[in-house]
């Protein structure tokens, strides 16, 4: 049974469907992320989870209670809001310890909890000081802890990161992890950053237009994404548009323009029009004679641990990407084969209105 | 070198300033030096002003209890005033915070409506509505609510009914710029937290605005202590404040020397009170607000 359930949840503003048909299933303790592009409807069913919407259709159960109609004051749900949303006339540990005092905690105990969780997200020592007196990845972390603080059944996460800047980003991106196994709280992100999604969570549910498109271990969702979106999404990908001409022994053969490609017959559609995937790190650079077609290196970028093509070819520009291994890469203008390991080829089913 | 571009950097905005400093003293800073200078003459009822120099005046107006009850009435009125226009001020600047357009402007444009009416026009609206045969006594009377008619012309609560009408606004405003700051997921992070939305309303959101409504309160005090014509008006004659006072004696009893006392101690009477607030404020906020 699980722990969080989010049920057939439809949220309607007028004539705009938000929201569309999401069920969710959350195992206690899991981490999931619910990723998508903006107005994908994923804060509104963060919103609708914490109380703050009232879902127009569908149920929300949390350790198989029913918690729908719960106000949100009621819901013992810690939250972490994307402006982080600390008060900002009270000190780190009065805000920290808010909720305990909501919960009439006494004072020795709630003295004592206050602590530990500031040490637990390592800011024992700024218990005293105001909101505005620390720095954005400090805000943050006051946030957390006084989300955690109560221990939530669940907590939510919005966008908790969005504001910091790269090298803090990475950083919390691990601490928020780490601190998320420790304390072993069911947890839901709500992200458009995919490397966020992927590095932190236990599994992604990607969304896009109200609606769940795949729910997945971050390693499966990326590489075998069910629709282009998804693996447009998450990570980068070369696509081809193609017909399936044939099948044999397992295979599908493909025909992209003048050329065929053999694929693994595996989640996709076995007939009529595919697009076809390949992800810029499997797309592999050889000698002209030796690929599957040819292309020429339009820009070549150096990222330090790896390099980035792009390259021209005849079904227009595509993206490799290597691992910088010290030697000298091909230069721009120069005619490179290009080619595929047959099993990294995922045949995805075409989406409306997608070229 | 640094130097002379630093002088030179330094030249031009003073310059450009003369002429507004030299207006400002012409026109505030010289009738003030002469109030001032004037406060220490003394006067003679047959020979009228004479070029002595003493703290008569002064010793005047501290001496005579007349003088406490006018003092005392103002900054009660202005104290009271100030009350009423946070009570109301502040909870009708977070309404209205809250509401959507097109109500909002419609609202908040009511809201500023008296600073849009001359004060004249406006405190005789007030002497109308409030007369014996005013509106809100043949209203009281028709309703058989009160058998006679309710005095509130001529009657500190009149003036400050009238006073708090054209002053709230500024209260809205001030608490209007501080809501503007207010991140509204507080709000709902205390919701989260298990907080009743009026905890949250007390806690959180209170809290926050506070800063906003002393602002606002120092505005309103201000001009309450030092407003003649509502005074003048509504008070009539025998309801004085320090502000018609010093407008008598200049007028009535060509007394200038004693209102220009009046005056001058209303000025420092305000200037005190206004920084000593001011500096309680800063201290308390200093530190969550910057």
């Amino acid at each position: 049974m699980s722990f969080l359930r989010l049920q057939g949840l439809v949220k309607r503003f007028g004539d705009f469907v938000a929201v569309d048909d999401v069920s969710l299933e959350v195992e206690k303790g899991e981490f999931v992320s619910l990723l998508g592009p903006s107005g994908c409807g994923k804060t509104t069913t963060l919103q609708m989870i914490a109380g703050f919407e009232e879902p127009s259709e569908g149920r929300i159960y949390i350790d198989g209670k029913d918690i729908t109609g719960v106000k949100a004051s009621q819901r013992g749900i810690g939250i972490v809001f994307q402006s982080y949303a600390l008060f900002p006339h009270m000190s780190v540990f009065q805000n920290v310890s808010f909720g305990l005092e909501m919960r009439k905690v006494a004072e020795a105990e709630r003295k004592a909890r206050v602590m530990e969780t500031l040490d637990l997200v390592h800011l024992g020592d700024f218990a005293h000081r105001f909101p505005r007196e620390l720095s954005g990845g400090q805000q943050q972390r006051v946030a957390l802890a006084r989300a955690l603080v109560i221990k939530p059944e669940v907590l939510l996460l919005d966008e908790p990161l969005s504001a910091l800047d790269a090298k803090i980003r990475e950083d919390m991106q691990i601490e928020l992890r780490g601190i998320q196994r420790t304390v072993g709280t069911t947890t839901i992100l709500v992200t458009h950053d995919q490397s966020e999604a992927l590095s932190m969570s236990d599994r992604v549910a990607v969304m896009n237009e109200g609606r769940l498109v795949q729910v997945d271990m971050p390693y499966q969702a990326y590489e075998f994404p069910e629709t282009p979106f998804v693996s447009s999404f998450l990570g980068k990908s070369n696509k081809f548009s193609g017909v399936v001409s044939g099948q044999s022994n397992g295979k599908l053969k493909v025909k992209v323009g003048e050329l065929e490609f053999e694929a693994e017959a595996g989640r996709g559609p076995c007939e009529g029009p595919v697009h076809l995937s390949v992800r810029p790190e499997k797309l592999l650079l050889t000698a002209p004679a030796e690929g599957r077609f040819t292309g020429r290196v339009h820009t070549r970028i150096f990222l330090g641990n790896h390099w980035v093509y792009q390259i021209d070819s005849p079904f227009g520009p595509l993206l490799a990407s290597h691992h910088n291994a010290g030697i000298q890469s091909v230069a721009e203008g120069e005619e490179v084969g290009l080619t595929w390991a047959v099993e990294e080829l995922r045949v995805l089913a075409p989406e409306a209105g997608d070229g | 070198m640094a130097e002379a571009i630093a002088r030179g950097k330094l030249i031009p905005p003073y310059l450009l300033s003369t002429p507004a400093l030299l207006l400002y003293c012409a026109l505030l800073l010289t009738p003030m030096l002469m109030t001032f200078l004037l406060s220490f003459n003394s006067f003679d009822l047959y020979t009228g002003i004479k070029p002595d120099y003493s703290l008569a005046n002064y010793l005047e107006v501290i001496q005579d209890k007349y003088f406490h009850v006018i003092f005392l009435r103002t900054f009660g009125m202005a104290l009271v005033v100030t009350l009423i226009c946070a009570l109301l001020g502040a909870p009708e600047a977070y309404i209205l915070n809250r509401m959507a357009n097109p109500w909002k402007s419609l609202f908040l444009l009511a809201v500023l409506g008296p600073l849009l009416i001359s004060v004249v026009v406006r405190t005789l609206g007030w002497a109308l509505l409030f007369g014996k045969e005013g509106a809100i006594n043949q209203t009281l009377m028709g309703l058989g609510l009160v058998d006679e008619p309710v005095k509130l012309i001529f009657t500190s609560t009149g003036v400050v009914i009238a006073l708090v009408h054209v002053l709230v606004p500024f209260m809205v405003i001030s608490v209007w710029a501080s809501l503007q700051k207010l991140d509204p997921a507080t709000e709902r992070a205390g919701l989260s937290l298990g907080a009743s939305q009026f905890t949250v309303l007390r806690r959180v959101v209170v809290p926050q605005v506070m800063p906003g409504v002393l602002s606002g309160s120092l505005i309103v005090f201000a001009l309450t202590a030092s407003a003649f014509a509502t005074p003048a008006i509504l008070g009539g004659r025998r309801l004085k404040v320090v502000a018609t006072t010093a407008y008598d004696e200049y007028l009535n009893t060509l007394n200038w020397p004693l209102g220009a006392a009046i005056a001058i101690l209303l000025l420092v009477a305000n200037v005190i009170i206004i920084t000593s607030y001011n500096r309680v404020i800063e201290k308390k906020y200093a530190e969550a607000f910057g």
